[in-house]
């Protein structure tokens, strides 16, 4: 689950990292009273989940707080790489010196923590990365005890930073370590660090993102995380417990276990078809989720006419047939629509029999094999 | 011996009263493993199909002579149950439950390390030894014994290859899921580097997919001729919409790699086949076996 900038920061804050005074609101209005309560320039800042909106005009400088109010009402409801703007971040306006790089995630190799820092930040990091990667340094980091203070300090020295910078930065990192190890991040990012003529050291903005896996450690979170989904259908997927991704095309997959999903799209597009949306449900299938998963692809097709054909594939591993097939049936019986499924239902020997014979008579076509389901599904698609 | 386990591994399995748990349990009885104890913390001194269940890993060990542990509990709890069982001594761990937090992974590896304690997940289906035992969920009637040891990072998908090639007749040494997280306990490549030793296993299947870089490892790994068997692969997700970017930090660390353009194009550079779908799959192991 992805945050907004000011939910960072709030973190940031709270483990003394030290960032711009800001406000967070979501009229015109709002926005010049912060900035008037800030009491200097500000910059006015789109809050959406998605990268590259400075760019996009997206992060605008207030001279006034008639021009932060301005700003505001038209940023507000606006469309900005993809996301619908509802709340900005009102902060005042940093004298910038330089600007620096630092972040934690996953080292995926070695399945560590990396922490990674450089003297060149903002929004060319990507470049220097590809371009001077030496002017980047990183550190693994043992999750038993987290960053020590003399390993930020040896990592921190290694981009040439010194004195008052060198120790600021350094135990700005530590901080970061804690919160995302404290929040269960994948990743932690603070781009830019800004150095301000006075010296001082900013996280002028954050990049969070916490583990879904661990999401019932913070409620608070956990029960805005479906909300926070804009599309429609990806958000009922998640409330399934599945991932819903659209792709446009005419055939609605859906499978259990990414891998196998991923490889039926890949044999679909390979003959010659064109998957419209794809739902895996996870690996374990049960009487419910069988359930929601069929319905949502079911209502999907209601919803759009694109849609030509389902395609089901259940491998039934630690599923017993009867609640795959059940689940099944009963999201047929509850959506009606008229629209071709074909199912491949395969597991252990004994399991696929069941679930055949119970599906039997239904209208659905059952197929043996991958190949020959996905060729049903194309070919009803083509017509 | 094959890797990992063979016949006459004796397993415990943390958390075999549960659901989830107690059905594997039974499964993996009719399959012929030799499970000889379990834990569920509250439920010592019952048992579940004859089996003994204690309390802790602990008091299990000093009953039994264990060679693994099956780690079955809640994802809450995983992390617990890991270093209960590396704290009792047990040398091989399969943990098989999902949805498992990120930073517990993260410790679980770290200190399953020091102890040099091997495991294999979280998120797997755990690995089957054809005829001789299966420690996970993978379906005992669609393997058969036979020469291609076959990997993959996705549970589902490999149970629905191995019973591909069951089909076609082309039989398997060993089948391993080592899990699809980005944090597990054995990687691609640490498997295939005891897969070299492994006189069943003549041909190995790489059934690999688009995130991570356990494929190019693999790759790299044949191209220093450190691996000599021959080696086939299959890549899912070719068509699959790009995932959402992890920020600068995921590009740093990854750069380029991860993509299955990276990943076929490591394995072709290295002579290893790729299978263009699914289906292809036994077809391509024929003719190298």
């Amino acid at each position: 689950m992805r945050l907004y900038e000011y939910e960072g920061k709030e973190m940031f804050k709270q483990y003394g990292i030290p960032v711009p005074r800001g406000i967070v609101v979501n009229t015109g209005e709002q926005a010049r009273q912060a900035a008037v309560s800030i009491g200097k320039q500000v910059v006015v800042k789109s809050q959406i989940l998605g990268g590259g909106r400075g760019k996009a005009g997206g992060i605008r400088v207030a001279e006034t707080p008639k021009e932060a109010e301005e700003i505001a009402q038209q940023q507000l409801g606006m469309e900005l790489m993809g996301y619908k703007v509802n709340e900005l971040l009102v902060e005042e306006k940093l004298d910038i010196e330089n600007e620096i790089y630092m972040g934690v995630t996953i080292d995926d190799v070695s399945g560590m923590p990396i922490a990674i820092v450089s003297a060149k930040g903002g929004i060319a990091i990507e470049e220097v990365a590809r371009e001077n990667p030496e002017s980047i340094a990183s550190s693994l980091v043992d999750p038993m005890y987290g960053l020590r203070g003399y390993e930020a300090i040896n990592l921190v020295s290694q981009t040439r930073m010194t004195g008052k910078a060198l120790a600021s930065a350094s135990s700005i990192l530590c901080q970061l370590y804690k919160v995302f190890e404290s929040y269960d991040m994948r990743i932690t990012e603070i781009n830019p660090l800004v150095i301000t003529t006075e010296g001082r050291l900013v996280a002028a903005d954050s990049r969070c993102e916490i583990d879904d896996h661990s999401l019932f450690r913070h409620p608070e979170l956990e029960k805005v995380a479906v909300d926070r989904i804009q599309d429609f259908w990806e958000r009922e997927g998640a409330k399934a417990g599945a991932n819903y991704v659209g792709l446009g095309g005419n055939i609605a997959v859906m499978a259990n276990g990414a891998g196998l999903a991923m490889s039926l799209l890949d044999m679909i597009d390979y003959k010659g078809g064109h998957a419209g949306c794809f739902l895996e449900t996870g690996g374990g299938l049960s009487r419910e989720r069988m359930k929601k998963g069929v319905g949502l692809l079911l209502r999907k097709a209601k919803s759009d006419p694109r849609i030509k054909v389902i395609l089901v594939m259940a491998r039934m591993m630690m599923s017993p047939p009867d609640a795959v097939a059940e689940g099944f049936m009963e999201a047929v019986n509850e959506v009606k629509v008229a629209i071709p499924l074909v199912a491949v239902m395969r597991g252990r020997e004994s399991y696929q029999k069941r679930a055949r014979e119970l599906l039997k008579g239904t209208g659905i076509k059952l197929y043996l094999s991958v190949e020959e389901g996905v060729n049903e599904a194309v070919r009803i698609a083509a017509k | 011996m094959a890797i990992f386990a063979n016949k006459d591994t004796k397993v415990l399995v943390q958390g075999i009263t549960g659901n989830f748990g107690a059905k594997q349990t039974e499964l993996m009885l009719e399959y012929g493993t030799k499970i000889i104890a379990g834990v569920t913390p509250g439920k010592g001194g019952q048992k579940q199909f004859d089996i003994p269940v204690y309390d802790s890993v602990r008091q299990a060990v000093a009953n039994h002579d264990i060679d693994a542990s099956l780690i079955f509990v809640p994802a809450p709890f995983v992390q617990d149950a890991a270093f209960e069982a590396i704290d009792a001594g047990i040398p091989f761990m399969v943990i098989l439950t999902d949805w498992v937090p990120l930073h517990d992974e993260l410790r679980v590896k770290a200190y399953a390390k020091r102890s040099n304690t091997r495991y294999i997940g979280p998120n797997c289906p755990g690995m089957i030894i054809p005829g001789e035992t299966s420690l996970g969920l993978i379906s005992g009637s669609a393997v058969t014994p036979g020469s291609v040891g076959i990997v993959s990072r996705s549970g589902t998908l490999i149970d629905e290859v191995a019973q591909q090639l069951t089909e076609q007749g082309i039989g398997q040494s060993i089948i391993i899921g080592i899990g699809g997280d980005p944090v597990v306990g054995t990687r691609t490549v640490e498997v295939l580097q005891l897969l070299r030793e492994d006189k069943q296993t003549e041909v190995v299947l790489i059934v690999g997919e688009i995130g991570g870089v356990m494929e190019e490892e693999v790759a790299e790994y044949i191209g220093d001729k450190k691996f000599t068997k021959p080696v086939a692969a299959f890549i899912a997700g070719r068509t699959a919409p790009r995932g959402k970017r992890m920020g600068h930090a995921g590009a740093i660390v990854m750069g380029d790699r991860g993509t299955t353009e990276s990943k076929i194009g490591a394995f072709s550079r290295v002579g290893v086949p790729v299978a263009k779908t699914l289906s292809e799959i036994p077809s391509l192991l024929r003719g190298m076996i």
